[in-house]
């Protein structure tokens, strides 16, 4: 199945663009963030799926858009 | 001249600093070991005002009035700006073009404290000093120029936005009873204060301990190459006493921490976040919301920001529910690390602005329900409903000082 994730922050910058298609199998959105091979600990993201924050077990269904949200603090 | 300034040496006593005499000035500031910066400030008659020729001017004081406020002005700029000592002598009666009518003289241990504090203090003068002039024109008129009198008033000032219905006269009333207190003057709190200030806030309270640094200029556009090594609280209240005459401005030098947040916090109805770090929001989160306080945060990282107002008790619940644990500075990365253009936090403390006076003026925000994610490079933005977490511990109630 497909899902659109979009990074923000670092992580656009670590994965080189906002936004990208993936093709994975049913699996959390916890577990794809870790198979991504992100440097940002998991533990300081916050997932969004469809424009809300789930929680770090919530399972991905086809054509879900997902976005990795990291904590900022620049001011 | 019959205008009663004959008697004003009897008001002179000894140690005054702020003295009116219509003879010739020649007041100094005395030399001192710890002192290595003296500027002095001599305001002399011009030829010219608005155009016409001046031939003389006519200085005229309220004794008692000018010499209690020109006292109280230099005791605030001596304490605002560390000086060592401030005097200032002021003529009165008739000048001629060329002649010396008000002179101010500064120490202080460094030179940017002193050139600072006499700045200040003449900028005040004219605002706050029952001291009027008469110009004598080379056309044989004259005309009296109030130095207290203010070109603007309330209705003047804020006539375009009293014109929108969101806002009128009980709005703007609104607005001028309202205090907020702004934590952080750096590239946040310099793009929401102006804003704050112009749109008539009565009260803004600024609270940063920190120095002005040759790395904040590009992005902190209250501040310029002089005002480095200065304080920034002090730079900032004096550029919001240009702004606005009707701004209660004060000033904190200090950081905000555990010990001191909930002292500064209950004296204002809303709290701007404008730090950089997590430590601090956590703190004014858990103080905000145990005060029943609204609190605006924003935090950015290169062209990323997210900007999210926290309503006490509201539905949305506060900065833990989003953020359950504490995120440590050297894993989300710095503006010093990073890199910043200074128009992020430029936009974001705009926005902070807007949702605080939004809140004074009673009008709705997605902000206060939502985590707005916006990225400035390619102009998107994502609303995030926020909830209540049932695992928060300040929203459950169980929070303690160490949490």
């Amino acid at each position: 199945m497909k899902v659109v994730v979009s990074y923000y922050a670092s992580l656009r910058e670590e994965r080189g663009h906002g936004q990208e298609t993936v093709n994975i199998e049913p699996i959390s959105v916890s577990e794809l963030y870790k198979q991504l091979n992100l440097t940002l600990p998991i533990e300081i993201i916050r997932f969004a799926v469809n424009n809300q924050f789930v929680p770090a077990g919530e399972m991905l269904s086809d054509g879900d858009r997902v976005a990795f949200i990291p904590p900022v603090a620049g001011g | 001249m019959g205008t009663g300034w004959l008697s004003y040496p009897q008001l002179l006593v000894a140690k005054m600093r702020f003295t009116i005499q219509p003879e010739v000035i020649l007041s100094h500031v005395e030399a001192c070991p710890d002192a290595g910066g003296f500027v002095c400030f001599e305001g002399r008659v011009r030829n010219e005002h608005l155009g016409k020729d001046v031939v003389a001017l006519e200085y005229e004081a309220h004794p008692e009035m000018a010499i209690a406020q020109g006292e109280q002005l230099l005791a605030e700029a001596i304490e605002r700006f560390r000086l060592i000592d401030a005097v200032c002598v002021h003529r009165v009666g008739r000048l001629d073009v060329g002649e010396l009518a008000v002179k101010i003289d500064v120490s202080a241990a460094h030179r940017r404290e002193a050139f600072a504090g006499c700045e200040f203090i003449i900028d005040e003068l004219k605002k706050r000093v029952p001291i009027w002039k008469k110009e004598h024109y080379a056309d044989g008129n004259s005309g009296w120029i109030g130095i207290q009198e203010q070109p603007v008033t309330v209705d003047s000032v804020y006539d375009r936005q009293m014109r929108l219905p969101e806002v009128g006269v009980e709005g703007q009333n609104r607005l001028r009873q309202a205090r907020v207190l702004v934590v952080g003057a750096g590239g946040l709190g310099c793009a929401a204060i102006p804003y704050l200030v112009a749109a008539g806030v009565g009260t803004v309270g600024i609270c940063d301990g920190e120095r002005v640094h040759v790395s904040n200029l590009h992005r902190q556009p209250m501040y310029g190459p002089g005002d480095i090594g200065l304080l920034k609280v002090d730079r900032v209240a004096v550029a919001c006493g240009r702004l606005s005459p009707f701004v209660q401005v004060n000033a904190y030098p200090e950081q905000l921490t555990v010990e001191n947040a909930e002292g500064m916090v209950k004296g204002y109805d809303i709290v701007i976040d404008g730090t950089d770090n997590f430590r601090t929001k956590f703190v004014l989160n858990r103080t905000c919301t145990s005060l029943g306080k609204p609190l605006i945060v924003a935090g950015i990282y290169k062209f990323d920001g997210q900007l999210l107002v926290i309503v006490p008790r509201g539905s949305g619940g506060c900065l833990r529910c989003v953020w359950p644990t504490e995120p440590t500075d050297g894993r989300i990365g710095t503006c010093a690390d990073v890199g910043v253009l200074g128009f992020v936090p430029g936009l974001f403390g705009v926005q902070q602005a807007a949702e605080a006076i939004k809140l004074i003026l009673g009008l709705p925000s997605a902000a206060t329900s939502n985590v707005v994610v916006q990225n400035l490079l390619d102009g998107t933005q994502v609303l995030l409903p926020r909830a209540v977490s049932p695992d928060c511990p300040i929203c459950s109630g169980i929070a303690t000082v160490s949490d």
